[in-house]
């Protein structure tokens, strides 16, 4: 007769006590775990969305940019940038874009714009910037012709074919001024972005900024998103850190990704008041298990079990408790997170048009990530071996001749 | 050659509040294959006497000396394993771990002393043969009636090989057949194997089965008779 298997048998001596436990413990991995992959799918899939809706995987400035973003910290688009870039294999598509502030006005409207200048094809291939074209045609590489932003042009009265005039500031200090035509109306699902954004291509922008062959970012976007770590590496040894800076998506997006973690936090605090109520369950069983049984603790102790011995069994006792009620739920949750991970579940409604809006399918994949199941099962582990510090503590305290009086 | 000699024993609960002089200075010998019984009115002393010996609790003043071993200066997991390897245990009642058979308890005790296998097995058919339960081998202690489980206390007592076995009360939960047929087994085992027996009792016909018999009262012995 093992250890293990007295453990073993002794949690069934109370089968109703022990399954009630394990039911507890079940149900609160197997929540914690759905609500966990749920939320975790949907900040990925953000996440995805807006890498590839704007910023890419990695982005490239002239050192300093990210902070205040003005034109005159911008960089030189050439051969030995793009040499370096297109050097590294995991490397899929990279994005130049000029971008800046200027006033735009027609008949009596005027707005404060963000002017972004892109090279069309390239755009596209990342960001399906063309998908969402609500009226005229996209950009092309070589015509003046600007696509303006639906709210924006709404908001000016423009339709396409009309003029747009746009008035601000050059790179060093260079006013600048235009007439461009409005070629197209494009919809952006982001309102603020719908209300201030103008398209142009690249040459136009840098002509309009008197900022020839200059960029303020040179997005990328890489085959291989989850070898990030190694690209950046790669990036950052291949370009002069004095000139560049060299930030991935989670740098560029601090704003979304503080806010993510807020959420998670949140997510988190509930499931940590779900595990404590299910502690103080597997606490009170804890009790009870000790209590009922000084008289036979007495006992053992007596005829020569050492008191360490009979604290591991009560310690194992608990442990089985625990990983029946944590397998099972793990065993519960995994198909359901497996099987909408691999076939993730159809969006509907307005959740569903913000999606297609993006040009991205409205699917939602549940994460199935290593990393919060483990937490989540070393979370009730840990709970269960802090219930056991009673009984442990009982046993080490246990005085013979009183537990045998009980 | 005495196995067990106490000196000058006592015990005093609450010393600090109201003393109770459980025991007060007794002094007493066993020899090995004694078959004795400690007596005496309810409060005398008998269960502080048997807990004493057996280690169990620790007197206020005073020694015992088992074989060359002088128990009150063991310390804590010294004791329970010099218990494990030298005294056998029957309580009054709830000996058995409930959820062992009948053989699985009797064997746990060898298995805490680290006996093999194959000895273990042996030994525990042997003992539950003697003490006439060879048919109750895998039945658990809670289908067992009191005296069987009593019996096999007693088998799990001689498992491992003490040098003498210690009973507070054993027969106090069962009926007069029982308590008869549990000390027939224990006077047979003492006889043929020379087995030593140190138990308490209130019983008058177990008193009469006693080789010696010892008699408390207030904590102190008024008689100490032995038959032969
Ligand atoms: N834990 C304790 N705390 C205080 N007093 C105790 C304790 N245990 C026993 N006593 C007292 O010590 C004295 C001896 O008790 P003990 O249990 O040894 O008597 P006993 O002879 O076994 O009695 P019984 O025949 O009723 O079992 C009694 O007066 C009892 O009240
Ligand atoms: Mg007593």
């Amino acid at each position: 007769m093992s250890d293990l298997r007295l453990a073993w048998r002794n949690i069934w001596r109370n089968k109703r006590r022990t399954l009630l436990t394990a039911a507890s413990i079940f149900l609160a991995v197997f929540l914690a775990l759905i609500v966990r992959s749920l939320q975790t799918g949907l900040f990925d899939n953000l996440i995805q969305i807006s890498i590839q809706s704007y910023t890419g995987h990695i982005q490239i400035h002239k050192k300093g940019y990210w902070d205040d973003r003005t034109i005159d910290n911008t960089i030189v688009y050439n051969d030995s940038l793009t040499a370096v870039v297109n050097r590294l294999k995991n490397v899929e598509i990279t994005v130049p874009r000029l971008e800046y502030f200027a006033l735009a006005s027609s008949g009596m409207q005027t707005k404060g714009v963000i002017i972004i200048g892109t090279d069309p094809v390239k755009e596209d291939s990342l960001t399906r910037l063309s998908s969402k074209m609500v009226k005229g045609l996209y950009l092309d590489r070589t015509g003046r012709g600007v696509i303006v932003a639906g709210g924006l042009a709404e908001f000016l009265g423009l339709h396409t074919g009309d003029t747009l005039i746009l008035i601000g500031q050059g790179f060093h200090g260079v006013s600048a001024a235009g007439k461009f035509s409005v070629r197209g109306i494009i919809h952006l699902p982001s309102p603020p972005l719908d209300n201030q954004v103008v398209y142009m291509n690249l040459p136009t922008a840098q002509d309009f900024f008197s900022a020839d062959n200059r960029i303020s970012s040179l997005s990328i976007s890489l085959k291989k998103p989850d070898d990030i770590g190694m690209t950046m590496g790669e990036l950052t040894s291949a370009v002069n850190l004095s000139k560049f800076e060299v930030m991935s998506w989670d740098q560029l997006m601090v704003e979304i990704m503080q806010q993510l973690k807020v959420k998670t936090a949140s997510g988190m605090i509930i499931i940590s008041i779900l595990y404590l109520i299910v502690g103080f369950g597997i606490f009170g069983t804890v009790i009870m298990m000790t209590n009922e049984r000084t008289k036979e603790f007495g006992v053992m102790v007596s005829v020569g079990m050492q008191k360490s011995r009979l604290a591991m069994i009560l310690v194992l006792e608990m442990v089985f408790i625990g990983l029946t009620g944590a397998l099972s739920g793990l065993a519960a949750a995994l198909p359901i997170m497996a099987w909408y991970n691999f076939h993730p579940i159809k969006l509907w409604g307005a959740m569903a048009q913000a999606y297609l809006s993006y040009g991205i399918e409205p699917l939602l994949p549940l994460a199935l990530k290593w990393g919060f199941i483990l937490s989540n099962f070393t979370a009730v582990m840990v709970i269960v071996l802090l219930t056991c510090i009673f009984p442990v503590r009982r046993v080490f305290k246990l005085k013979v001749v009183e537990a045998l009086h009980k | 050659m005495n196995i067990i000699e106490i000196r000058n024993l006592s015990k005093i609960y609450d010393e600090k509040t109201v003393p109770v002089y459980a025991l007060n200075g007794v002094d007493l010998a066993f020899k090995e294959g004694e078959f004795t019984c400690i007596v005496g009115p309810s409060g005398s002393g008998k269960t502080t006497m048997l807990n004493m010996l057996g280690g169990l609790d620790s007197p206020s003043a005073g020694g015992i000396r088992i074989g060359d071993t002088d128990i009150t200066s063991l310390r804590s997991r010294q004791l329970i394993d010099f218990r494990l390897r030298n005294i056998g245990f029957v309580f009054q009642s709830f000996n058995l771990i409930p959820v062992l058979t009948a053989k699985e308890n009797v064997e746990f005790i060898m298995q805490m002393q680290g006996i093999k296998k194959d000895q273990r097995d042996k030994r525990t058919m042997e003992l539950l043969n003697a003490v006439g339960l060879a048919d109750k081998v895998n039945t658990r202690p809670g289908k067992l009636s009191g005296g069987q489980q009593q019996r096999v206390a007693v088998a799990r007592a001689l498992a491992s090989k003490p040098r003498f076995i210690l009973a507070d009360e054993p027969t106090a939960n069962l009926d007069s057949k029982s308590a008869e047929n549990l000390l027939e087994i224990m006077e047979k085992l003492n006889r043929e194997e020379n087995i030593t027996f140190i138990f308490s009792t209130h019983d008058a016909r177990v008193v009469a089965k006693a080789r010696r018999v010892v008699t408390l009262e207030d904590g102190r012995i008024v008689a100490d008779v032995s038959k032969n």
